[in-house]
């Protein structure tokens, strides 16, 4: 343990992602309490550059763009975690009932999810996000949830029927465990690592995502997130016009937040994965 | 030669295939019946609220409207309807486009996203796997970290955001590309050489802006395959039976290349997911275009019709890979595989 510690403060691929990570968390949660501007008031002027009163600038409409971008922050990490919270739950419930049960339960849940994973989850999304009328964060992230979990149920899977043959497996089985007791104390520790990376994954898929569904006009119909800036930029072609701090900021944010996540994750693999130890 | 692993194979893809464009078409029809507030009651008031302006256009959409989601027959009957309907490629018809069909407005767009998407994927891949591999093979070098860390980061952009900065720095501030379309206004989409130039130049940014975002991804895999690869016994083996580096990384590379062929199969769905949203910043003539386009009036059979369209096209692009996975693979082509 002490040794897994020691290599993870020592490598700085690992230090450098967390620290990029925990001061964006940090922004979103603290940031909206030290800049107490209201993000949806008309009060300054239109499409204003970054200037001392309004340092990342204003929106069309006068709105201070540091103040959505605090709470944006705020907003997108939500999701994220939510999304990742959801896909997690439902791919463990799913991947591990198929991989401990097996038999007949492991087939059919099995195909529901190589059926699902087939359909682009992006895409499903769309189609069901278009059909709410109105969609709150939560149910975007639900909804991202929802059409996202089926790759790590199979993953799931894949690690427990290998597990499944060591002998501490069979040891356990021979002393009159339940399936429940075996999952809880025998095979979900021995994931725990892989879940955590997968985790990370799902929140990072997660914020991409919700600016995904938010740009094409199927994100949340309240709130401010950073996928909904940059969609209001989209829409008042701040592009075309040339207004960068209106676009720039939202996805440098998302950029920041998803591959300091993305680089934790692979420094976690070079630690954890004996393949890739000590060479 | 043909095995019987080898038919066995592409039936059982086939079948799956099939079974997986049933479901998303059940998807499809169940939705709007399941999702409460019933989204085409609000449709019809939106309607009617508009019918003072357009009085006659509208009842006409109102009675294709029930016509076609049959509200008032049971639901296995609109089901089935529904079923031999999507099968001969009858999708519905338009409501902002009304009279047209959603069909004839979906298809021209088909070919400006497949000229998009499969250019740009292979291209990355290539580029990705290639770096990936020198990358894994040289590791602990400088390349590697360069590689890795500039892929890492890359590879978590945003395709449409991405795609606002290139915009903005090579169209706005620089003005070298166009600021969106897929050709010039007032140009006719012809082969002369004039619009294909014309073409590619305003196709360069959508193009850069994909490549570049999934370049990383496969660099990121591929360095961990060939890694894995290093680590196997027969390679230990030829390093010390005193085989030659260039033979060495040809190895490894062969064979780390097959899982990112089936990678390439997995990837395309969202690829083509990124590529839509991306479409829709260029204003490219895509179905990226024409499903924001739909969504953005709530014109539900037209987004049906994006969807199941694009489901369709991505499952025969899936099935062509796995195919030519099949004919890589020697297990499979030749029969040695116990699948």
């Amino acid at each position: 343990m002490k040794i897994i510690v020691y290599l993870l403060i020592t490598n700085k691929r690992f230090i450098a992602g967390v620290s990029v990570f925990l001061l964006i968390v940090f922004i979103g949660l603290i940031g909206p309490l030290l800049y107490p501007v209201d993000p949806l008031s008309f009060a300054g002027p239109m499409e204003m550059p970054p200037c001392g009163r309004y340092p990342l600038g204003t929106d069309t409409y006068g709105r201070d763009l540091l103040a959505q971008i605090l709470v944006g922050t705020r907003t997108s990490l939500y999701i994220g975690f939510l999304t990742a919270l959801i896909a997690i739950s439902m791919g463990t419930i799913i991947g591990a009932s198929a991989g401990i049960k097996g038999g007949i339960i492991d087939e059919v849940l099995m195909s529901i999810t190589n059926v699902v994973l087939a359909i682009p989850s992006i895409l499903l999304a769309i189609l069901i996000a278009s059909y709410i009328k109105v969609r709150s964060i939560e149910v975007i992230a639900l909804l991202l949830g929802i059409t996202g979990w089926p790759w790590y149920a199979r993953a799931i899977r894949a690690q427990l029927m290998s597990l499944r043959e060591r002998e501490f497996v069979y040891l356990s089985k021979m002393a009159g465990y339940r399936d429940i007791e075996l999952a809880f104390k025998d095979l979900l520790p021995n994931i725990a690592t892989y879940t955590f990376m997968a985790f990370v994954l799902y929140i990072n898929g997660g914020i991409l995502s919700e600016a995904g569904l938010s740009i094409i006009g199927v994100g949340p119909t309240k709130g401010i997130s950073l996928g909904l800036i940059l969609q209001w930029a989209s829409l008042m072609e701040a592009v075309r016009r040339g207004l960068w701090w209106w676009f720039v900021p939202p996805g440098a944010i998302i950029t920041a937040i998803t591959s300091s996540l993305m680089i934790v994750s692979v420094a976690m693999d070079e630690i954890f994965n004996p393949k890739l130890r000590g060479k | 030669m043909i095995s019987r692993t080898f038919i066995r194979y592409v039936l059982t893809k086939l079948f799956f295939l099939v079974v997986t464009y049933l479901v998303s078409i059940t998807i499809v029809f169940l939705l709007p019946r399941l999702i409460p507030g019933n989204p085409l009651a609000q449709l019809l008031t939106q309607l009617f609220q508009q019918a003072q302006t357009n009085p006659e256009t509208i009842k006409e959409v109102y009675r294709t409207l029930m016509n076609q989601f049959n509200l008032d027959k049971p639901l296995w009957e609109q089901y089935l309807d529904f079923l031999i309907r999507a099968i001969q490629g009858d999708l519905g018809t338009s409501i902002a486009y009304y009279p047209r069909k959603v069909v004839d407005l979906i298809m021209p767009a088909i070919p400006w996203t497949l000229a998009l998407l499969v250019p740009a994927t292979l291209t990355a891949w290539f580029l990705g796997n290639n770096l990936g591999a020198i990358a894994g093979y040289k590791r602990n070098s400088l390349f590697e970290r360069v590689v890795l860390t500039t892929s890492l980061v890359i590879s978590q952009i945003p395709y449409y955001w991405l795609a606002m900065v290139l915009l903005y720095v090579f169209s706005v501030k620089l003005g070298i590309f166009p600021s969106g379309g897929g050709y010039s206004y007032g140009s006719v989409p012809s082969l002369s050489l004039t619009f294909i130039v014309d073409f590619l130049w305003h196709y360069t940014l959508p193009f850069l802006s994909i490549v570049l975002v999934s370049i990383g991804g496969w660099a990121i895999g591929m360095r961990l395959l060939v890694i894995y690869e290093l680590g196997s016994d027969y390679m230990i083996f030829s390093e010390s039976l005193g085989i030659k580096e260039s033979k060495l990384f040809s190895y490894a590379f062969k064979n780390s290349l097959l899982p990112q062929v089936t990678g390439l199969a997995l990837s395309l769905g969202g690829a083509l997911g990124g590529q839509l949203i991306t479409e829709t910043v260029f204003n490219y003539p895509g179905t990226g275009f024409v499903l924001f386009r739909g969504l953005s009036t709530l014109d539900y059979p037209m987004i049906q019709g994006v969807f199941i369209i694009i489901v369709a096209t991505l499952f025969l692009a899936n099935f062509l890979v796995d195919l030519i996975y099949a004919l890589i693979d020697p297990r499979i082509r030749l029969g040695y595989a116990q699948t």
